[in-house]
């Protein structure tokens, strides 16, 4: 999957320069559709985030608008507790706290736009096994066919917080 | 791990809540029940000390080492 987002995102940049070379030119309908193609996906992105009901849009591997970054850990405490603790690292960090569905075990959070990251969608679910708790994560751009790094920033520093936050 | 934390028989014997420990000392339950079960990484000196402060006690009542 990874090789055929390379071989389309280099198609893009090849068809991208060419249609510039072509096309830009003002009022071209072309072009235009194309800007609009784009701002429409990523409006309609930005409108969506903000649901856990949307999880599988963003996360899936044939997004190709999305970088995603997947990662497991296992803590040997209760769901439910990791559950409550997770929440409280969440609120003391950079995230923001965005939906939380308590019967799932689902968390949503996301970190702002700024002029430097174009915002990160962070889905957590908790699984049992025994008396341990296995968290996954699974980190998606909002927007952003490569991550140039900002993103895994944000999301190591929410790792290492709740690594930190076990220290009482 | 051999060493105990027995935070839960303090709290009974003080006859105190988890919450209303966690508002004397100024850590969260969530905290406070994790450290319960034996589960954190480490306890601060501060953090016991609090505790010892509010439960009158030692630090040898709330951590034992168990072989």
């Amino acid at each position: 999957m990874k090789t055929l987002k390379h071989i389309s995102i280099a198609f893009l940049i090849v068809l991208i320069s060419g249609l510039i070379v072509y096309y830009l030119k003002p009022n071209n309908p072309i072009v235009i559709a194309f800007l609009f193609l784009i701002v429409g996906v990523f409006i309609f992105n930005l409108i969506i985030r903000k649901s856990l009901s949307f999880k599988n849009y963003f996360t899936s591997q044939y997004n190709l608008f999305t970088t995603k970054t997947w990662l497991e850990k296992l803590y040997d405490i209760p769901k439910e507790l990791m559950f409550k603790k997770i929440i409280e690292v969440i609120n003391n960090s950079d995230f923001k706290l965005v939906e939380v569905d308590k019967d799932k075990f689902e968390i949503l959070a996301i970190s702002t736009i700024t002029f430097k990251s174009w915002g990160e969608n962070l889905y957590i679910s908790f699984e049992t096994k025994g008396d341990e708790t296995i968290l996954k994560f699974c980190s998606s751009t909002l927007f952003q066919m490569y991550s140039w790094g900002k993103n895994g920033k944000n999301y190591d520093d929410l790792l290492n917080e709740i690594e930190s936050s076990l220290t009482v | 791990m051999p060493i105990v934390v027995n935070l839960d028989v303090m709290l009974a014997k003080r006859k105190l809540k988890l919450k209303e420990l966690s508002e004397k000392v100024g850590v969260s339950t969530v905290n406070l029940s994790i450290l319960k079960q034996g589960k954190v990484k480490a306890i601060r000196f501060s953090t016991l000390d609090a505790i010892c402060l509010a439960l009158d006690c030692q630090p040898g009542d709330i951590l034992e080492y168990v072989e």
